[in-house]
């Protein structure tokens, strides 16, 4: 008879396929990519060894056991699904809305086939749980995430925890997939990533120009004064060295003023007063500063008296709001701009204290839509259709179902190929990272040959302009030597929970384990030790956030005049006994840390320019040359070639010894 | 011939937005409301192969579907008479433990349907032979798309009716690491959304101004009396047009023409720039050096554009010519008065006031909106003269051609060519003469994969190069293609039905072009 999993078993060998059904897997995001990603876990059968043989009564058998890695699939996502996933996260359906993503992920992969063991979390990757100790517990890691800063979390962690990352992300039409591992290849913060940009304040609060100026100024300014908690910062926008001082003073004063008038929510003339003071006063305020408009066209206020047309206002706004392909006039914004604010007051009343702008919240995206449109009116900008509106506030990335299935493909397609490369982790509790800077004598040679990393793994990519061929990939590349966040070594420090041990106790630690003379330490908190700061030193570690069951890290930097790479210390609980004869409870592992030294370019000053980068970069750049090539070879193949049977597509040769 | 051009564009809704809108929004920012509706309005046909190899490709094909029928197409049907097997439950996502020994067209269906509401699927289980010869049989669909391997009888029954009807076909194929597709296109396919790239697409038409931007370049006056605010705060699209009246001047009249022009008029342009200022310079003028070399250039004409404008079906329109081609008739006509394309009118973002950007903002407007209007007179014009006033073209889908009338590409298979799969297995001359040239420069190493997966079997493969790793390779291919048996892996499946539906909704969608290559993976 066929067995269920003849296909796999006969694709990919046997030794690979045990692997396969072995490994232990983290998925991070059950979204777009995350759907796709587990059906194909499952449908591959990663992660259904022990499932497969369970034993009678579900207990495990023998106390060695319990040290057994066991191998599944855990899908953890912080989101709840929403109507506008269902396009493309196609493990939900419309009775799934609301619910948590990753339980309803489990809940329908899981028919397909129960032999994995799938353990689904709803929580933030960023929680305290999810340290460094828990990441070393499995073979490989996904990122299905549809942000920077959780991207970059995910990478540092699994940096210090030495576990190979399968990285990945659509937009539209096009995909990218990258295989991370330290000390092989480049981390996801090798290159630096487009920052938010952030606008001016003044041109937000006193000199739009733009559509997008006023729209930044209702979502980040009016609406979390008025509805959310005071004192927020927006990374939208940022006092600039253009920005004039006394404006900004005004501009404070302002801000303190619409405060009073938040005190007025719920009365019956509060969308009045709000509308007042910021369509009118403020514009009057800002009129009246004549120099500022010697060239620009000035503002013109807006009376709400004049305008406004009785008791009806609110009504006729609900039904316009449902209008949002076209831009509303001058007077229908009004009315969205009542009914909204009377909407959002009727939900703070009863109950809910702060509201978050939120792009799939109708009632913050109707604010944010008539109060930027009727900022637009005020100074002589077009007005735009809430459909248009919600893009730009929402900074909304289209995602399609096909994108995003090609792209978690191409995921397992490299993991297949990490898996092959990578030794098999011992069956047990994972022994701490062994001193993971140093290439072993498997990578090293790899380096200046980086076709060859993680087993011939490959950045790929889903193209959209070219479209002779609909997948390109480029050979992955070796760690960049003055990468901030994978240069340094990572090592762990156990805390004991029975002692509090001070500040100085680890500098001393550090000083006999590691050997250092003059160095500093750095929390996520700020500088907590240098040479020139003793105030600390008597402090316990707990006072300064440093404990066993955080999830941060500690920097520790040599400041000595040949300086050493970084290393950095994650922290865990001490399991074993504090030794008598030992003076401390805390213990780093490993005991024996080798710091090679710092590449020059990471700490010399002024520019830094290609000729002076070490040699992993070097490689790059042969990568990126080699590339050239590749694509000129295309196109004089091209040219050789005069027939429509044209062959393209990913892969040079990994030969499996099956 | 049928109806081959875009469907009718829809203009925006201006009713409420449906919960449908909420559900499709990621993907109507991408294709617009006029892509979904032709989506809606499509039909497709999964042939499943009768040659029972394995599972038949039938994983791949299932995934396409799926990655059809979230995005919403309006009916599918899966045309497979073979029944569940053990092996197939542990590959196809779309089947469960009780599917077994049940026809997998109804199972299939049966679980995909579960996707999407709005989706309607249908299921034929008989045999290729009972159906397909029916009268009509395949008249429902608008694509086709056919898991491998099939008796190469019906392939090219299926291959033939697919170019008489001029609707795309792909043929898709995985076995192990290894897959394939091709698609057939029609004769003749158009496409009006292509997608440039944003960085191409301006069209400021300095070079060839109109009255009322000549106005705004007059309004302007004596540049050197300008306060110093007023001086920065030119938009740069108005500093160019000034400088080229006074390079004119004083080169007979001429544009800058070459590179080394151009680096001189923007020598010239940086020269009128006010340096006894903090900042040393000015943004517009520095907006206008950076944009000299892309911008002074003749109003753009896309080679896809020209290509079309010279193709038989846009100089000859007919009653029953499709909307597209009457449009393309219409801008042809424009183009032939006024030597450009109707203006896109949109304008990049730039250092100015707002009264002066909106000022500018509006001429261009204007010019696009009244070039619309007379490609639009021209349509009506033609509808009247070959009286298909019944059908009237609507304003919105003459509009959207307009706006992309540089980029708009006519896909083509100029000799109604098969796929290679079919020309191959019929031992086609001109595809044989052709392979020894494509394996001596297969230099990525992939025409094994399409060799072992698809070479007709009585194909002698003993002798294929002289190069004995080439002949390897290609030995090699074959034998993993036998190792597997026709056992599809579930990712590799996966990732060809990913690229196949990725082709198939720019084909049904008509937004941006599809490969018109054979693609092959080798996963491994």
């Amino acid at each position: 008879m066929q067995r269920r999993d003849r296909g796999v078993a006969q694709s990919l060998g046997g030794p690979l396929t045990k692997r396969v059904k072995e490994s232990r897997v983290l998925l991070v995001g059950a979204g777009g990519i995350g759907c796709e990603l587990l059906k194909n876990l499952v449908c591959c059968g990663f992660g259904s060894y022990q499932s497969a043989l369970p034993t009678e009564d579900g207990t495990e058998t023998s106390p060695a056991a319990s040290h057994v890695r066991k191998a599944e699939v855990v899908v953890i996502d912080l989101d709840t699904i929403d109507l506008s996933n269902l396009n493309r996260q196609f493990l939900f359906r419309k009775q799934h809305i609301k619910k948590p993503k990753a339980f309803v992920a489990k809940e329908t992969a899981s028919q397909f086939n129960p032999s994995v063991a799938i353990d689904a979390q709803h929580a933030s990757i960023f929680d305290s749980t999810y340290n460094v100790e828990f990441f070393e517990g499995f073979d490989i890691v996904f990122n299905a995430l549809d942000n920077l800063a959780a991207r970059r979390h995910v990478n540092k962690m699994c940096l210090a925890a030495d576990v190979p990352l399968v990285e990945s992300g659509t937009t539209g039409f096009m995909g990218q997939v990258q295989a991370i591992k330290k000390g092989v290849t480049e981390c996801y913060d090798c290159n630096p990533k487009p920052v938010q940009k952030s606008f001016p304040i003044c041109t937000i609060r006193s000199t739009p120009s733009q559509p997008i100026h006023c729209i930044v100024w209702a979502k980040s300014y009016l609406f979390p004064e008025l509805f959310g908690t005071s004192e927020e910062d927006s990374a939208d926008m940022a006092v600039t060295e253009g920005d004039n001082a006394e404006e900004v003073a005004k501009l404070k004063e302002e801000a303190e003023a619409l405060k009073k008038v938040r005190r007025m929510m719920g009365k019956s003339e509060f969308a009045q007063e709000v509308f007042n003071k910021v369509f009118h006063d403020d514009i009057e305020r800002l009129r009246s500063m004549t120099e500022m408009w010697q060239s620009r066209k000035p503002p013109e206020p807006l009376s709400f008296q004049s305008l406004s047309e009785g008791p009806s206002i609110v009504k006729q706004g609900q039904t316009l709001a449902l209008q949002d392909q076209r831009a509303w006039t001058l007077l229908e914004n009004i009315s969205v701009f009542c009914y909204s604010l009377e909407t959002l007051s009727n939900r703070v009343q009863g109950g809910e204290n702060v509201i978050e702008f939120d792009k799939d919240d109708k009632d913050t995206l109707d604010f944010v839509t008539s109060a930027a449109n009727l900022r637009s009116h005020v100074f002589g900008i077009p007005l735009h259709s809430e459909w248009e509106i919600k893009q730009m506030a929402g900074n909304i990335i289209p995602a399609i179902a096909t994108s995003n299935a090609l792209t978690a493909s191409l995921c397992v397609m490299e993991a297949f190929k990490i898996l092959r490369s990578q030794p098999a982790k011992a069956n047990a509790l994972a022994e701490p990272t062994a001193n993971n800077h140093i290439p072993t004598k498997a990578q090293s040679t790899a380096i200046g040959k980086p076709e060859e990393l993680l087993g011939g793994s490959k950045m790929v990519f889903l193209t959209s302009k070219n479209t002779d061929r609909l997948i390109t990939s480029q050979p992955l590349v070796g760690p960049k030597a003055d990468c901030p966040v994978c240069s340094p070594v990572y090592a762990k420090l156990a805390i004991s929970e029975e002692r509090a041990e001070t500040l100085k106790a680890l500098v001393d630690l550090l000083k006999r384990t590691v050997g250092y003379k003059d160095f500093s330490m750095t929390t996520e908190a700020g500088i907590i030790y240098d040479p020139d700061l003793e105030d600390n030193l008597q402090k316990p570690l707990s006072e300064l956030g440093i404990t066993g069951q955080s999830n941060g890290f500690i920097t520790v930097t040599d400041d000595s005049d040949e300086p050493k790479v970084d290393l950095v210390l994650s922290t865990t609980i001490r399991r074993s006994p504090v030794d008598d004869a030992e003076a401390t409870g805390l213990q780093i592992t490993p005991k024996k840390i080798e710091l090679p030294l710092k590449p020059e370019a990471a700490y010399a000053n002024g520019d830094m320019d290609g000729d002076a980068e070490p040699e992993p970069v070097f490689a790059s750049s042969a990568g990126a040359k080699r590339k050239r090539e590749t694509e000129e070879e295309v196109e004089s193949a091209k040219k050789r070639a005069k027939s429509d049977v044209y062959v393209v597509e990913d892969d040079g040769a990994i030969l499996l010894d099956d | 011939m049928t109806e081959i051009a875009p469907r009718e564009v829809t203009p925006p809704p201006l009713q409420a937005p449906t919960a449908k809108e909420k559900k499709y929004d990621r993907q109507l920012r991408l294709w617009a409301a006029s892509g979904q509706r032709a989506l809606e309005e499509s039909h497709v046909l999964l042939i499943v192969g009768d040659e029972n190899l394995g599972s038949n490709s039938t994983v791949a094909g299932v995934e396409t579907l799926k990655n059809l029928i979230l995005p919403s197409i309006g009916n599918f049907t899966i045309a497979d008479s073979a029944r569940v097997t053990d092996a197939d439950l542990g590959v196809n996502f779309f089947l469960e433990s009780d599917s077994l020994y049940k026809s997998r067209a109804d199972e299939t269906r049966r679980l995909l349907s579960e996707l999407n509401p709005d989706v309607t699927g249908h299921a034929i289980t008989t045999h290729l032979s009972e159906w397909l010869e029916l009268e009509n049989s395949l008249q429902p669909y608008n694509l086709i798309l056919i898991c491998a391997p099939i008796s190469l009888e019906y392939l090219q029954q299926t291959c033939a009716y697919a170019s008489e009807n001029s609707i795309p076909l792909i043929y898709m194929h995985s076995a192990g690491f290894y897959a394939s597709f091709s698609i057939q296109l029609p004769h003749e396919f158009p496409i009006v959304d292509t997608h440039p790239d944003p960085e191409s697409t301006q069209d400021l038409r300095l070079l060839a101004p109109w009255p009322e931007l000549e106005a705004a370049v007059d309004s302007i006056g004596d540049i050197s009396t300008l306060s110093d605010h007023d001086h920065g705060h030119i938009p740069y699209i108005l500093l160019l047009l000034h400088y080229l009246r006074e390079w004119k001047t004083s080169h007979n009249g001429q544009y800058p023409s070459d590179f080394k022009e151009k680096t001189e008029f923007r020598d010239l342009v940086r020269s009128g720039a006010r340096t006894n200022n903090p900042e040393g310079g000015e943004e517009n003028y520095d907006e206008a050096c950076a944009s000299v070399l892309k911008s002074i250039a003749p109003p753009p004409v896309g080679s896809g554009c020209k290509e079309m404008m010279n193709m038989p079906s846009c100089t000859q329109v007919t009653a029953g010519s499709p909307n597209f081609w009457i449009i393309a008739n219409a801008i042809k006509k424009f183009y032939d008065t006024h030597g450009v394309l109707p203006l896109p009118g949109s304008l990049p973002d730039m250092k100015a006031t707002s009264t002066e950007y909106i000022k500018l903002q509006s001429i261009y407007k204007a010019k696009a909106r009244a070039d619309v209007a007379e490609v639009t007179q021209t349509v009506r014009q033609l509808e009247n003269d070959l009286s298909r006033m019944s059908t009237k073209i609507v304003d919105s889908e003459i509009e959207a051609f307009c706006k992309n009338a540089c980029h708009v590409r006519v896909l083509t298979n100029p000799n109604n060519a098969s796929i290679p799969e079919l020309r191959l297995a019929i031992s086609d001359a001109k595809t044989f003469a052709g392979l020894p040239g494509l394996i001596e420069n297969d230099w990525e190493g992939m025409l094994p994969v399409f060799i072992a997966l698809d070479a007709p079997r009585k194909m002698d493969l003993s002798n294929l190069s002289e190069d004995a790793d080439v002949q390897e390779s290609y030995e090699k291919a074959v034998e993993e293609v036998e190792r597997v048996q026709g056992g599809e892996l579930h990712n590799i499946s996966s990732v060809l039905g990913g690229m196949v539906a990725q082709e198939a909704i720019k084909l049904l969608t008509r937004h941006k072009s599809s490969t018109q290559m054979a693609q092959h993976l080798n996963g491994r």
